[in-house]
């Protein structure tokens, strides 16, 4: 698996199992996690055909400053006959927002309902995340419309002329963050990420510089990828007064490209969400099989050396064990 | 094999192969003992002089015959970060299996990444010839293992890089 999926596996599963047909209802009590500190429940409160699933995000009060609720209301009220919306103080208690779904109520009549219905749950920590993205791209629409960006300047060269939009930071982890910032030609997403490991940073390092070749080399159409050790970016220097913890800043720059369509937005959002994790997991996998190889060398290593010593063989083993006499010893067990 | 790779382990096997003169040796100091005398290096009398072997500033052996053991140890090449981490990993997965490569010393000395103790009884129960193959194919091979490792990693970032990016279309 090289791609990490974006979608909840488990959610998918159960919600694919629930609206099965001939399901047989049952008693749910489920805590499902998710990368970045989400928690997802899902748990049948009253009746068995009645499912609550709720979400638990560590930087929901960034997300809902920049209109997630809203975001996350439009997604999931097309459903409203039978899907009910808790969001704020309604929430189940310890969780952010939460969706009551009445399997008996609910009238989908074809396969492909049926998968959307799925899909959009199962994408619900995506479409959290979502909101503050849409609102950069917006900002960013906004900004461009104002002042087109100069179409002679194909390579994304910084020019004069640019008009910035405000900021938005989302804290999504203990120790990093994310911030993204809209100008009149581009979207800039920058990632700080701290690795606890010296190794991992070191490795880091190797797996962020193929980040920024790999659009020179190959893939023109990709974003733009920026990385800093220790320098904190331009961009966020407002925000960011100093590096204590050795971060790592990793910025994307997203181009009019990766944000014309709504399709294409929203595949942007989709992607950039994985990054983190995606990038964390690969460093691990690397060492991983590091490690392995190591293993085997060490084995043909020990072939070798083996192949150093004396063989006695059986035999003479056998032979060597007898008296004057000529009686032989026996072994005691 | 490069140039300067190959006068440099024809000096190493030269030097294991008069240096591996061993017998058996009980200590003066105390009585009843048997050990390494190069480990205690207590008694002056049967320790030889040590031998750097160095191919460059950051390659070299360091050997130190005794009466009853050898002890060698090797710095391997480590030209950037990388490589320094492969070959502290690669020495300490090997440290910890020194059971299963009975001349292997637990702890290197220091300013060697790592060492071997070859003793009377290593030398008794296994062929001489053999043993210093066993130092040069592993000197040999160390330094091609790092390498490879270090493309791979190299390799392997550069795919992850591109497969990434490549879904941004």
């Amino acid at each position: 698996m090289l791609l990490l999926q974006p979608e909840n596996l488990l959610i998918e599963k159960t919600f694919t199992k629930a609206l099965a047909v001939g399901y047989v209802p049952m008693t749910l009590d489920r805590i499902v996690t998710d990368f970045d500190f989400t928690a997802y429940h899902i748990s049948t409160p009253q009746e068995k055909t009645g499912i609550l699933l709720s979400v638990a995000i560590k930087c929901w009060n960034d997300l809902v400053a920049h209109g997630t609720t809203e975001l996350l209301d439009t997604i999931y009220s097309k459903y409203s006959a039978f899907l009910q919306i808790l969001s704020e103080d309604n929430a189940e208690p310890g969780y952010n927002y939460s969706l009551y779904i009445q399997l008996d109520k609910a009238n989908l009549a074809t396969e492909e309902e049926k998968f959307t219905l799925i899909k959009d749950l199962s994408l619900l920590k995506r479409n959290s995340f979502a909101a503050p993205f849409l609102e950069a791209f917006k900002k960013y629409t906004e900004l461009a419309e104002e002042q087109p960006a100069d179409p002679n300047n194909i390579y994304g060269e910084d020019s004069a002329t640019r008009s910035d939009g405000k900021v938005i930071a989302l804290n999504y982890r203990d120790r990093e963050s994310i911030f993204i910032k809209p100008s009149n030609d581009r979207v800039t997403v920058i990632f700080s990420t701290i690795f606890s490991d010296e190794t991992d940073r070191v490795f880091s390092k190797i797996f962020l510089q193929e980040f920024s070749d790999a659009r020179k080399r190959s893939i023109q159409k990709a974003p733009q990828v920026i990385n800093s050790h220790h320098e904190i970016p331009l961009e966020i220097q407002s925000l960011e007064k100093e590096n204590n913890d050795n971060k790592s800043y990793i910025t994307f720059v997203l181009f009019p490209r990766h944000l014309s369509t709504e399709e294409v937005q929203w595949n942007t959002i989709t992607q950039i969400g994985t990054f983190r994790s995606y990038f964390h997991y690969h460093i691990k996998i690397v060492k991983c099989y590091l490690h392995q190889r190591m293993r085997f060398r060490v084995q043909s290593f020990t072939k070798v050396l083996n192949r150093a010593r004396r063989e006695v063989s059986e035999e003479e083993h056998k032979a060597e064990r007898k008296t004057a006499s000529g009686r032989r010893f026996e072994q005691r067990n | 094999m490069s140039q300067s790779l190959k006068p440099y382990l024809t000096a190493v096997r030269h030097t294991l192969n008069a240096a591996l003169c061993l017998e058996n040796f009980s200590s003066q100091i105390v009585e009843r003992h048997n050990y390494p005398e190069i480990e205690n290096k207590k008694t002056k009398e049967i320790l030889l002089n040590p031998m750097i072997i160095s191919r460059n500033e950051k390659e070299r052996v360091l050997i130190e015959p005794s009466i009853n053991s050898v002890r060698v140890s090797i710095k391997i090449k480590q030209s950037d970060e990388i490589e320094g981490i492969l070959v502290d990993k690669f020495t300490r997965f090997l440290t910890k299996r020194a059971e299963t490569f009975f001349i292997l010393r637990r702890v290197p000395i220091e300013g060697y990444d790592i060492s071997f103790l070859i003793t009377n009884v290593h030398n008794e129960d296994m062929l001489k010839n053999k043993l210093v193959d066993f130092i040069i194919e592993f000197m040999e091979d160390v330094d091609k293992e790092i390498s490879e490792m270090k493309l791979f990693l190299n390799a392997r970032a550069r795919f992850v890089a591109e497969t990434y990016l490549s879904t941004f279309d």
